[in-house]
């Protein structure tokens, strides 16, 4: 027996026996019991560094633990739990062996103690994830699976080749703290970051998420939203703590996508865009390294992977009820699913920082950090952020799903195992906010913060209620963009519009000098041999056989000549 | 699914049927005077009570609410602005994509509450 039992080694084998049952509610059920036994084993591990590893000379450490890893590895644990509860009434086997083996990658990567054992996970959670992409098995998902695993598997090539170089300058593959090394402008420790980044969805690098996530089945899209972005976060908390170009990356990350969201119709990838701002918070609190900054991230990223999957439960169930995700053609479904639309809200609120759910007791962490450290821009930035993101994932999903113009549509509430995983997901989003000291026992400092003061809620009580204020107003004087049947274009048209038609008008222009020449050569070629069979061809001057007669006069001719010649000299 | 003929509220589930009171449009208007009345007690809220923050900003009085409510009034304006830039028919990226494309039948349980 291994000793401590590594958690990733359960969801292997989870994911190794899970087919051996039959497909039915029993399999659904065993398929419970890994996560919860994952969880388990994280909570009695010991902390320090167990299952040292010699892979081709390389000293690998299979399992570091300490608080950090320990709350990824719960939050993710977790998240696999409420995922696989959601999705207990999916009978494909493709995707519960999938989301075992991806939540299995995710944990086995907050846990990896070098940059070997990282790369492995780190790629077993692209390839892991791809198929719950695929396994909605339409041309699109496959062709958004294909551009979704070769950014990810792209991120992992990059995080070798960085490792590599990073070998060659200290020696060792140690996963470690790396930003004095990239202050001082290592190449290697540069192409960590940029892999981490990829994953992370830093600005420009983001538009794989938003992509994606909306292409994924209904349970594959939640399953998707708690790990690739949240180990992102985890691997830059420990890679990269106070490195400040990230204070600006993450200020950038929390501000573009809510602008997005306000107008995008479909809402899970309304979902995705306000995914992407949240994890600005949370990469802004790594930029400013401190341990009330650091708390905030931790904090922020577990409260995050719960208000997120309920978010992305909540759309998804009307999704698995009427057909369709879309602002444009929902509305008033409050009366067919009335509990759906309470978990929503209570998601939407939880984002929002409302005091009494989650988000209001990891966010201000952030925000203070950065008030303390006097990043008054910066803190502005998420101030507007968080009013943003209130705007559209507070207000927006709520409000254009259950409620705004009545679509007609009559569907009737989520089934029972949906409806559990998102009261169990709500339950924790309100435990959690209105009793923050677990969680704050968790986190990898000491936390010396008290959220509830009569400053902080009246302060944020005025924000959320004056920006609902600026809802309500510009709903009521029509100014507010309706939800329309569209797509926005984003990055991605780069490398989906722009880039394809930069290589067609270059094939254009080369293919058709080719043509030119090739034309040219061959109508050339072509006369030239018309000419010489003109020639020298079977009826040709010089193949003629000519009469005797004809030899006898040249014969005269050439005498006659000769004599001329010899007459005259 | 969808918008059957006979459309009955008695085969909505019971909290559905109670919340039906939001469909009057009198009801909505009072929910929206309820949140303009909240809106300026907090306001007001700012005059009666000791403000402990860190920036000179902050102490001005009702400065979260007023930058919540310009700022999100300034991010809907600019957003729709942007539309005019980004906005594309459904189908653009056709048939690389899944936004044109329907959820596949098989794997959704459409069920009205008046089947």
């Amino acid at each position: 027996m291994i000793d401590p039992f590594p958690p990733f080694l359960i969801f292997l084998i989870g994911a190794a026996i899970l087919p051996l049952i039959p497909q039915g509610n029993l399999r659904a059920a065993v398929s419970l019991i890994f996560p919860v036994i994952s969880a388990w084993l994280i909570w009695t591990m010991p902390e320090g560094l167990h299952l040292p590893v010699t892979f081709v000379g390389l000293d690998l450490t299979v399992l570091r633990v300490d608080k950090l890893s320990t709350i990824f590895g719960l939050i993710f644990s977790l998240a696999a739990f409420l995922s696989l509860l959601y999705a207990w009434h999916v009978r494909d086997t493709v995707q519960q062996i999938s989301a075992l083996l991806y939540a299995g990658s995710a944990i086995g990567a907050v846990f990896a103690g070098d940059l070997i054992t990282l790369f492995f996970f780190w790629e077993g959670t692209a390839i892991a994830s791809v198929f719950l992409i695929w396994a909605r098995r339409t041309e699109g998902a496959y062709h958004t699976g294909m551009r979704y695993l070769i950014i990810q598997i792209a991120s992992g090539v990059i995080l070798i080749a960085g490792a590599a170089l990073y070998f060659r300058t200290t020696g060792n593959v140690e996963f470690t703290n790396m930003s004095d090394l990239f202050a001082a402008g290592d190449i290697g420790t540069i192409l960590i970051f940029f892999a981490f980044g990829i994953k992370c969805a830093f600005p420009l690098l983001h538009n794989w998420l938003q992509d994606s996530y909306p292409a994924a089945t209904i349970t594959g899209t939640v399953i998707l939203s708690s790990f690739t972005t949240k180990l992102a976060v985890y691997s830059l908390a420990r890679g990269f703590p106070g490195t400040e170009i990230l204070i600006y990356i993450g200020a950038v990350m929390t501000l573009f996508p809510i602008f997005y969201a306000v107008i995008e119709n479909d809402l899970r990838r309304v979902l995705a865009y306000s995914l992407n701002n949240q994890l600005g918070f949370m990469v802004v609190g790594v930029g400013i390294g401190t341990e009330l900054a650091l708390n905030g991230t931790a904090a922020h990223a577990f409260a995050h992977i719960l208000y997120k999957s309920l978010l992305f439960m909540s759309v998804g169930a009307v999704l698995f009820r009427t057909g369709t995700a879309k602002g444009s053609e929902l509305g008033g479904l409050y009366k067919t699913m009335p509990l759906t639309m309470i978990f929503c809200v209570i998601g939407a609120a939880s984002i929002s920082a409302f005091p009494l759910f989650s988000g209001f007791i990891s966010k201000s962490l952030i925000l203070s950090a950065a008030a303390h450290d006097h990043y008054y821009v910066i803190w502005a930035i998420l101030l507007f952020a968080s009013a943003g993101v209130f705007h559209h994932s507070g207000i927006k999903i709520p409000y254009f799903v259950f409620f705004a113009h009545d679509s007609g549509l009559r569907p009737k509430e989520a089934p029972w195992n949906m409806l559990l995983a998102m009261g169990l997901t709500s339950f924790l989003c309100i435990a959690v906010g209105a009793y923050p000291e677990p969680l704050y026992n968790l986190l990898p400092y000491e936390v010396d913060y008290v959220p509830y003061t009569t400053t902080h809620v009246i302060t944020q009580l005025q924000l959320l209620f004056f920006s609902a204020l600026a809802f309500t107003v510009l709903m009521r004087t029509g100014i507010y963009p309706p939800e329309l049947k569209s797509i926005n274009i984003d990055t991605d048209w780069i490398y989906r519009k722009a880039g394809p038609k930069v290589i067609y008008w270059f094939t254009w222009v080369i293919g058709s000098f080719y043509n030119w020449i090739t034309t040219l050569m061959s109508k050339t070629t072509e006369r030239t041999i018309k000419r010489l069979y003109r020639s020298h061809g079977p009826e040709g001057q010089m193949a003629r056989s000519w009469p005797t007669g004809a030899m006898v006069l040249s014969i005269a001719v050439l005498l006659g000549a000769s004599l001329l010649v010899s007459f005259l000299v | 699914m969808a918008k059957t003929p006979k459309d009955d509220p008695a085969n909505y589930p019971a909290l559905g049927r109670w919340l039906m009171f939001l469909d009057k449009k009198k009801n909505v208007d009072r929910i929206v005077y309820g949140l303009y009345a909240l809106c300026t007690a907090l306001f007001l809220a700012d005059f009666f009570y000791y403000k402990k923050v860190y920036m000179d900003l902050e102490k001005f009085p009702g400065f979260y609410a007023l930058y919540g409510f310009f700022m999100c009034a300034a991010l809907v304006v600019c957003a729709k602005l942007m539309r005019r830039f980004l906005m594309r028919p459904e189908d653009y990226y056709a048939p690389y994509d899944v936004e044109a494309e329907e959820y596949p039948e098989e794997d959704l349980d459409r069920e009205s509450v008046n089947d």
